[in-house]
C-alpha cells in the first residue's frame, strides 16, 4: 500500500487557503468601495480609490520612494553581503559554522531592538557623532530620523542577515574544484572570480536581491520608527490611512497597488534576466 | 608584488570586509547592551556608559513583564500551531508527486510574500467579518493574534521540515515497514526522529517571528492585549525610557540564549542548513 502523502496535507491546504484568500479577498475587495466617515464604506462599486492613487502626489511619491528605497538597499546589501558569504562558504574551519550562527542569531532578533540600537549610535551627542565632529568630517551632527537615508540604513539591518544566510548557501553549491582547475590553468584570481563564481552563482543572487526587494517593499517597522512621520513608505502609509483616518477602502487600494507593483517589478527582473542569459547563450 | 604578498593583501582585505559588516549588523545590539548599564540619570541615551550600574533594571515598568508573558503564551502558541499545520504540509509537498503542485507550494509560500501590515489589515477586516456572523470578535483577543500569527509564522516550519524531508532516505522507512512496522509506527520511530531537528529549528523560527512582529500586532492587540514588540514600538514612538534599554537586553540574551540551546540539540548544521525561511 503506498501511503497517500496529499491527504494528509489536505487538513494544512485548506486551513492555510482559506486564511489566504478569506483575509485577503475581503480586504482588498474593499478598495472597490469609497470610505465614508467612521470606517464605514459605500455601498456601490468604483475605481474611486484606484484613480485618486494615481493622481494624487501624496500616493505616487510615497510609491516611488519605497521603490527607490528598496532598490538601494538591496543593492548595498547585496555588494556587502556577497564577499561576506562567499568567504565564509570557502573557509575550512569550524569557524565558519559559527560565524553563520551568528548571523543566524543576528537575523531574528526583532528589528525593534536592532533600531533601539541605531536610535543611540546615531543620537546628536553619541559617541559617534562626537567622533566625527572631532576629527571635523561632518559640521552637523549625522541622524538617520526623518531621513530616506536612514531608512535604508534601517532596512539592511532588517535583510542583511537572511542575503548572507541565502548567498552562502547559493556559494555552497558551487564545487570549490572548478575554481581550483581554472587557476591552475593560469587563470589570475580576479579573472576565476569574474568568469567562474559570479556567473555560476548569478542565478541565486538575482533570486536573492529580489527577496530583499520585496523585503523592503513590504517592510513597516523600521521605515516607520527611523522614518519618524517624515519618510512615508507606502507600508507605513497604510498603517496611517488604517488606524489613523481609518480609511479601509483606500488602504486597501495602497496595498493592492503595492502588492502589484512589487509583483511586476519581479516579473520583469526575471524576464530580463532569462533573456539576457539566452543572449549570452547565442553569441557564446 | 609576489604571489605571496598578494595573497596576504588579498586575505587582509577579506577579513577586514569580514569583520566590518559583522561589526554592522552587531553593533546596534551592543550598543543596546551597553547603554542599559549606565547608570545616570537621564533621558538621553549614553554609550558607552559613563557609570556602570543596573538601575535601569529595576526601573522596568510590570506592564511591559505582562506584554512579555503576554507574547511568550502568543509565541508558543504560534510556533506549536505552526508545527501541525507545517510537518504534515511539508510531508505532503516532498513525497506526493501531483499535478499543480507549485502552485501549492507557493500557496504555503505567500505569507512570506504578502507585507506584513497587508496580513494585519487584512486579518482585522476578515476578523470582523467572521465576527458578524458567530458573535466572537477575535479581534483583541489571544486567539485572534495566535492565528494570524501562525499564518505569518508556518512558511519557516514547512521550510526548515522541508530542506531535511529532501535529505531523508524513504528506505529507512520502506525498511521498517518490510519488517512489519506499522505505517504509523514506521512514521513515528523511524521518520519523525530523523525530522525532528528541521521541526525544533523550524518552531524556533517560527516563535521568533511571532514574538518579533510588530505590524500585525499594531492591528490585532488592544489596549490590554497588546503584544511586547509592539508595545515596544509605541513607548519608542511616544514616550520613551531608558528601562526599555534593560529589557531590550534581556530580549536580547534571552533570543541568543534560545538560539544557543537549539544548536546544542540539533547541532550547528541543521540550525544553519534550514535557517531563513528556505
Amino acid at each position: 500500500m503506498k501511503a497517500r502523502w496529499h491527504f494528509i496535507m489536505a487538513p494544512s491546504l485548506i486551513l492555510s487557503l482559506f486564511l489566504l484568500l478569506a483575509s485577503q479577498i475581503i480586504f482588498l475587495r474593499g478598495g472597490f468601495f469609497k470610505d465614508l466617515r467612521l470606517g464605514r464604506s459605500g455601498t456601490d462599486l468604483t475605481w474611486e480609490n484606484y484613480v485618486r492613487f494615481f493622481s494624487d502626489n501624496i500616493y505616487v511619491d510615497s510609491l516611488v520612494l519605497t521603490i527607490e528605497v528598496s532598490a538601494a538597499v538591496a543593492l548595498l546589501t547585496l555588494c556587502l553581503s556577497y564577499p561576506v558569504a562567499y568567504i565564509i562558504a570557502r573557509m575550512r574551519s569550524r569557524w565558519s559554522l559559527l560565524l553563520i550562527a551568528a548571523i543566524v542569531a543576528a537575523s531574528f532578533i526583532t528589528i525593534v531592538i536592532k533600531v533601539l540600537g541605531l536610535i543611540i549610535i546615531f543620537s546628536s551627542g553619541g559617541a559617534l557623532n562626537r567622533a566625527l565632529l572631532a576629527l571635523g568630517v561632518v559640521s552637523k551632527p549625522l541622524t538617520i530620523m526623518g531621513q530616506p537615508g536612514g531608512v535604508v540604513v534601517g532596512l539592511m539591518h532588517f535583510t542583511m542577515g537572511f542575503a548572507v544566510l541565502l548567498l552562502y548557501g547559493v556559494i555552497r553549491t558551487i564545487p570549490a574544484s572548478l575554481e581550483d582547475a581554472a587557476t591552475i590553468h593560469g587563470a589570475p584570481r580576479w579573472r576565476v572570480f569574474w568568469r567562474v563564481i559570479i556567473p555560476l552563482s548569478l542565478p541565486g543572487v538575482i533570486v536573492t536581491a529580489l527577496i530583499v526587494f520585496n523585503l523592503c517593499m513590504g517592510a513597516f517597522t523600521s521605515a516607520a520608527l527611523i522614518g519618524a512621520g517624515k519618510v512615508y513608505t507606502l507600508p507605513v502609509l497604510i498603517q496611517q490611512t488604517v488606524i489613523f483616518q481609518t480609511r479601509y477602502g483606500m488602504g486597501a487600494t495602497i496595498s493592492a497597488v503595492l502588492m502589484a507593483v512589487t509583483l511586476l517589478i519581479n516579473l520583469l527582473s526575471l524576464l530580463v534576466v532569462t533573456r539576457l542569459a539566452v543572449a549570452r547563450r547565442l553569441t557564446a | 608584488m609576489t604571489r605571496f604578498g598578494s595573497r596576504t593583501v588579498r586575505g587582509l582585505v577579506g577579513a577586514a570586509w569580514v569583520t566590518g559588516v559583522y561589526l554592522f549588523l552587531f553593533a546596534p545590539l551592543v550598543v543596546v547592551v551597553g547603554a542599559s548599564f549606565d547608570g545616570g540619570e537621564r533621558t538621553f541615551l549614553n554609550f558607552p556608559p559613563s557609570d556602570l550600574s543596573l538601575h535601569w533594571y529595576g526601573r522596568i515598568a510590570p506592564d511591559l513583564f505582562h506584554a512579555l508573558g503576554l507574547s511568550l503564551i502568543i509565541g508558543i502558541s504560534a510556533a506549536l500551531l505552526s508545527c501541525l499545520l507545517g510537518v504534515p504540509a511539508a510531508l505532503g509537498l516532498v513525497r506526493s508527486q501531483f499535478p499543480g503542485k507549485g502552485v501549492v507550494a507557493a500557496l504555503f509560500r505567500a505569507p512570506l510574500q504578502i507585507p506584513a501590515v497587508v496580513i494585519g489589515v487584512s486579518f482585522l477586516k476578515l476578523y470582523y467579518f467572521v465576527g458578524d456572523w458567530i458573535g466572537f470578535y477575535a479581534v483583541g483577543s489571544i486567539p485572534g493574534l495566535v492565528v494570524a500569527h501562525t499564518f505569518l509564522a508556518s512558511p519557516y516550519v514547512i521550510g526548515s521540515v522541508t530542506a531535511v524531508l529532501q535529505r531523508f532516505n524513504t528506505r529507512l522507512e520502506e525498511a521498517a515497514l518490510s519488517l512489519g512496522a506499522s505505517r504509523w509506527r514506521a512514521f513515528r520511530r523511524v521518520t519523525l526522529p530523523v525530522i525532528m531537528p528541521g521541526v525544533f529549528t523550524g518552531a524556533m523560527y517560527a516563535f521568533l517571528v511571532s514574538f518579533g512582529d510588530v505590524p500585525v500586532s499594531l492591528f490585532l492587540g488592544a489596549a490590554e492585549a497588546q503584544p511586547f514588540a509592539a508595545k515596544i514600538f509605541h513607548l519608542m514612538e511616544f514616550d520613551f525610557d531608558p528601562s526599555l534599554l534593560a529589557i531590550a537586553t534581556l530580549i536580547i540574551f534571552g533570543s541568543l540564549g534560545l538560539i544557543y540551546l537549539l544548536q546544542r540539540a540539533v547541532g550547528m548544521e541543521a540550525l544553519v542548513r534550514s535557517g531563513g525561511g528556505g
